[in-house]
């Protein structure tokens, strides 16, 4: 179905993906301020993964590993606030002047927003070993008998 | 408010219960996206009249479109899409053991509704 | 400090659940009879020390004025004594009733202390709420002890009628509660203003009705007849002194409320006076000395409702001056017949003879409270008759009339009943073979009944404690029993009554001495039977298993229930498009929908479902959310491309479906479809204000830190629901993980 194992798409998708994954990393920092933010910078760091996956260039395994990571970010960021007083899931904002990029205001969203892309990402992981696209990319002589039933 | 999105939401509503209620899990779940949209179109409408994004840095407050209804038409975006791509698993798993994704009736229903009727039946003789 | 007493009361029922399987009934019941004991004690202490009213209270939810609000008034302190004491004595007795070797000792005495709690939290409760919790939790303790042998299926039968007309009742009761609340804009009983109009007649009504089931007023009488498969200990403290008392006690309470009322009184005095009447013909054509008393018992609550339906100073103080008298020889009156019982082993008054002389000590009791129970001097029960005669001489017009006839009659026939009673069971007849006196039964009935003796000699201490129960609930009841009334009207009416009930009483001894054909009861288990067979019907009938019909019923009903939205339909509001490009696109949404439905390939549905969501996406940008619209742009993508890898693996074609339920269907979408349509322009039409744009906006750049304010939304203000979402997409991974362990079943050979 996907030419997987046509070497110009794999050579296509393989050169796509450092910017692909740029763009996510945007859309994960600039989120709290432009339109962006945790999840779609899970979708396209999914996205990628997805398509990497039914290229044959990388099974999806760890997604247990960056769910319990981005579940327990968020839950950091949701009961430390708790510890020094204040309310469940208290906002800190912070400014930093960094090099090159000038002075960033962020906070405690930057975090929480990255919980949810580790756990986005985890969770398409997921879908794709659990839909078997792996197989889908490797075998695909496998997929006519059972079509054809 | 606009008549195109008031027709538009019904129309998805139309289409997606028609979808939910047919036999194969595929279908089902293109019902379940489909009502999502409409889900996600209402919340927008209750918004109130279009405007620009709400992004503070860029215009006055009374320029931008109601942010309150697009969070949480996000968040029904999310969890939409996670119902999605669950339906997806179970049509997958119900092609795995049956070589198809359509819904069988449920046997547990149906021994209960059996068991009852005879009860019932017992119990006006 | 009664917050502590409930918590005794617990504890207690907590200990012998936990020492059930190590100590015999005879233990358990001493052990489950202290915390009444000790209640009882306290409000004796409370009672000379002179009352002052104490409020406790447990807050649940503030706001709704949801809590555990006890107050303890005088009428709550003569209660007190009631129950606690009584339910002391009973807990004696019970020790006595039962063998030392019977089983089921834990579960029959923590049933009783059990009720005994909810009874003592339901004459506290101040607050409509938690009358009603400890209302009900009698009626489910009474079901427990009523059902105590557990092997009949009669006992059965009768235990689920109690229950069932008593929880029905008590559902009623809650809507009338609420009406009642709602109108009197209070849910402290004690501070309940006066209510009218209609509203307060339906609340009137409703907790008439609510009453006049647990207080067994006919038509719901049926179910204390069969709450006699009881033990009797169980008769003699819910069925008489305590649990029946409560309806009476609800309407003596809300009675101040409904003071204005007209359906109050007339309804009241509907079911009180037909109750009366009926009962006390019951309690002549019963040949089961238990039962005797349980006809006779319905009789007298309802005199009791008729008094508090009048409502006067006097009738409310005649009242609760029946409600003490009558807990007294009532009691005392099933514990001796559960002696009866025990020792002879029947309860038929045509089997029974020559008792007077083989149990003089119950003869005596039973002669005591008999004569109090008749109305006779020198008894509590004759003061309390006088007070309610008395107060009948206070009505005019027709009232007058009716309810003098119907007291009037009423009381001939309780004291031709009463007869029966003690001449049925004492008097002559077949010799009786007696089984050896047991003392713990002799004592408790003997010092109920004697009590009702010595509290005609002290009736300065009756009347301080009933005196201030009654000007609590009606300020003009400040009365007292008298010792002697003089030669006053009623004082002849009184001894008329007794005269004419004589010689009735005498006239029917040895008639009807079998138990006649329970009618009432019959049609009541007819009735509930029948909805239980209706209800399993439909049970088969609907829930047969196929998810598509649930659902297409699920919608229907939905889209029914929206029906209401049409009616009100406003268009003023409604402009075609706010944009031109929106009419594109709803049309391209449209048309690539209605393809997704109908196309027969799954690879054209799945890209349908992608134009559908690319369409959606444009709707977001136009109406200035590029959050939603890039979101919903990357779902889309991921989701077909996982429809097709995921069910690259399926046939290409769906399945057809047959054609008449395709149409049912399409009906139901439609409807569906036109009921949300309605329902977002009825939402449209009444907008409730204007959005708070600018603090938003200042909330996200200040607060939040963020000029994406709908970020800021999700990751600050609303941060706990995205904290919920992300654990939905969590649960959704591992749902798909082990959905995916699974390999195809293996064939056989």
């Amino acid at each position: 179905m996907i030419a997987s194992s046509s070497p110009i798409v794999r050579l296509g998708i393989r050169a796509a993906s450092p910017p692909a994954v740029m763009v996510g990393v945007y859309l994960l920092f600039a989120g709290h301020n432009q339109p962006g933010g945790g999840f779609a910078a899970g979708l396209v760091f999914g996205a990628v993964v997805a398509l990497r996956t039914v290229a044959g260039l990388q099974r999806p395994s760890r997604a247990h590993e960056l769910m319990a990571i981005g579940i327990l970010i968020i839950a950091s960021v949701a009961l430390l606030p708790i510890i020094w007083g204040d309310a469940l899931l208290d906002q800190h904002v912070v400014s930093v002047d960094i090099p090159l990029l000038g002075k960033i205001k962020t906070g405690s969203a930057l975090p929480f927003d990255l919980g949810v892309t580790a756990v986005v990402v985890g969770l398409l992981l997921a879908v794709l070993d659990g839909l078997g696209a792996p197989e889908l990319a490797e075998e695909p002589a496998t997929l006519r008998p059972r079509s054809l039933r | 408010m606009s008549i195109a999105l008031l027709v538009t939401v019904g129309g998805l509503t139309t289409v997606g219960l028609y979808l939910i209620t047919a036999r194969s899990l595929s279908r089902i779940l293109l019902g379940f996206s489909i009502l999502g949209h409409a889900a996600v179109i209402a919340l927008l409408t209750a918004g109130g009249p279009p405007g620009n994004a709400p992004l503070a840095d860029r215009d006055s407050a009374s320029d931008i479109a109601n942010p309150v209804p697009q969070a949480l038409a996000l968040t029904a975006i999310v969890i939409s899409f996670g119902l999605t791509l669950f339906l997806l698993a179970l049509a997958r798993r119900q092609q795995a053991l049956t070589g198809d994704d359509l819904v069988e009736d449920d046997l547990e229903d149906k021994r209960i509704a059996a068991r009852l009727q005879t009860a019932s039946t017992e119990a006006t003789a | 400090m009664v917050l502590v007493l409930l918590g005794f009361h617990l504890a207690g029922v907590g200990m012998v659940l936990a020492l059930g399987r190590r100590l015999g009934i005879r233990p358990l019941l001493a052990l489950g009879g202290t915390a009444p004991a000790i209640s009882a004690v306290w409000a004796v202490v409370q009672l000379i020390a002179g009352s002052s009213d104490r409020t406790s209270m447990v807050t649940w939810v503030g706001g709704l004025d949801l809590e555990l609000r006890f107050k303890v008034d005088s009428l709550a302190l003569l209660m007190t004594l009631l129950v606690s004491g009584i339910g002391a004595l009973v807990f004696i007795y019970a020790i006595g009733y039962f063998n030392r070797d019977t089983t089921g000792g834990s579960r029959f005495s923590a049933s009783l202390l059990g009720f005994s709690a909810s009874m003592v939290g339901l004459v506290w409760a101040d607050s409509v709420w938690t009358l009603f919790i400890f209302w009900e939790l009698t009626s489910v303790t009474s079901f427990l002890l009523v059902g105590h042998k557990n092997q009949d299926p009669s006992v059965l039968a009768a235990a689920r009628r109690a229950l069932m007309i008593t929880g029905a009742g008590g559902l009623i009761l809650l809507a009338g509660l609420l009406v009642l609340a709602q109108q009197a804009n209070t849910t402290i009983i004690s501070e309940l203003p006066a209510i009218g109009g209609t509203s307060g007649t339906i609340a009137a009504i409703l907790v008439l009705v609510g009453a006049a089931t647990k207080s067994a007023q006919v038509p719901f009488h049926v179910w204390l007849p069969g709450a006699m498969a009881a033990p009797t200990p169980v008769s003699a403290y819910l069925h008489s002194a305590t649990m029946v008392k409560a309806g009476v006690l609800l309407l003596a309470v809300t009675g101040p409320a409904f003071a204005n009322v007209e359906a109050f009184t007339t309804l009241g005095l509907a079911f009180g006076l037909t109750s009366m009447l009926w009962g006390a013909v019951g309690a002549l054509r019963q040949g089961d000395a238990k039962l005797i008393l349980a006809w006779g018992t319905i009789s007298q609550l309802g005199l009791m409702v008729t008094l508090l339906a009048l409502g006067t100073g006097k009738a409310v103080f005649a009242a609760i001056s029946l409600l003490f008298a009558h807990a007294l020889f009532k009691a005392a009156l099933f514990l001796i017949v559960g002696e009866v019982d025990v020792r002879t082993g029947t309860r038929q008054i045509d089997q029974l003879g020559g008792l007077a002389s083989s149990m003089p000590l119950s003869f005596a009791a039973a002669a005591l409270a008999g004569l109090s129970m008749a109305g006779a001097p020198p008894l509590l029960g004759f003061t309390a008759k006088e007070a309610a005669l008395e107060s009948l001489a206070t009505l005019d017009g027709v009232q007058q009339i009716v309810v003098s006839v119907g007291v009037g009659a009423g009381s001939v026939l309780t004291v031709a009943y009463t007869l029966r009673f003690v001449f049925g069971v004492f008097g002559p007849g077949p010799p009786t073979v007696v089984a050896p006196r047991r003392w713990l039964m002799t004592i408790p009935a003997l010092t109920l009944a004697s009590l009702g003796f010595v509290g005609y000699l002290v009736l300065g201490w009756v009347n301080d404690i009933v005196r201030p129960a009654a000007v609590e609930l009606n300020a003009a009841a400040d009365y007292s029993l008298l010792r002697w009334p003089g030669l006053t009207a009623p004082f002849g009416a009184s001894l008329g009554i007794l005269a004419v009930g004589t010689a009735l009483g005498f006239g029917v001894i040895r008639r009807n001495v079998g138990t006649p054909e329970p009618k009432g009861a019959r049609t009541a288990d007819a009735l509930l039977d029948g909805v239980l067979v209706a209800a399993s019907r439909a049970t088969g009938r609907i829930q047969h298993g196929s998810l598509p019909v649930y659902l297409t019923v699920m919608a229907a009903t939905a889209s029914l229930a929206a029906l209401p939205f049409f009616t009100g339909l406003d268009t003023s509001g409604l402009v075609l498009a706010n944009q031109p490009l929106e009419m594109v696109l709803a049309a391209a949404i449209l048309v690539s929908a209605t393809a997704g439905a109908f196309v027969g390939s799954r690879l054209g549905a799945a890209l349908t479902l992608g134009a559908v969501g690319t369409g959606v996406s444009g709707l977001f940008v136009l109406y200035g959310a590029p959050d939603l619209a890039l979101t919903q742009l990357l779902v889309e993508t991921i989701v077909v491309v996982g429809f097709v890898i995921g069910l690259g693996h399926l046939a290409q074609q769906f399945p057809a479906a047959s054609g008449g339920w395709r149409l049912t269907r399409l009906a139901v979408s439609v409807l569906g479809g036109l009921s949300v349509t309605a329902a977002l322009a009825a939402a449209a039409a009444n907008s409730v204000g204007q959005a708070p744009l600018a603090d938003l906006k200042a909330g996200a750049v200040d607060e939040g830190g963020g000029n994406n304010i709908v970020n800021v939304i999700l990751t600050d203000m609303r941060a706990l629901d995205t904290l919920g979402e992300v654990v939905v997409l969590a649960t959704v991974a591992l749902g798909i993980l082990a959905l995916a362990n699974v390999r195809p079943p293996e064939v056989p050979g």
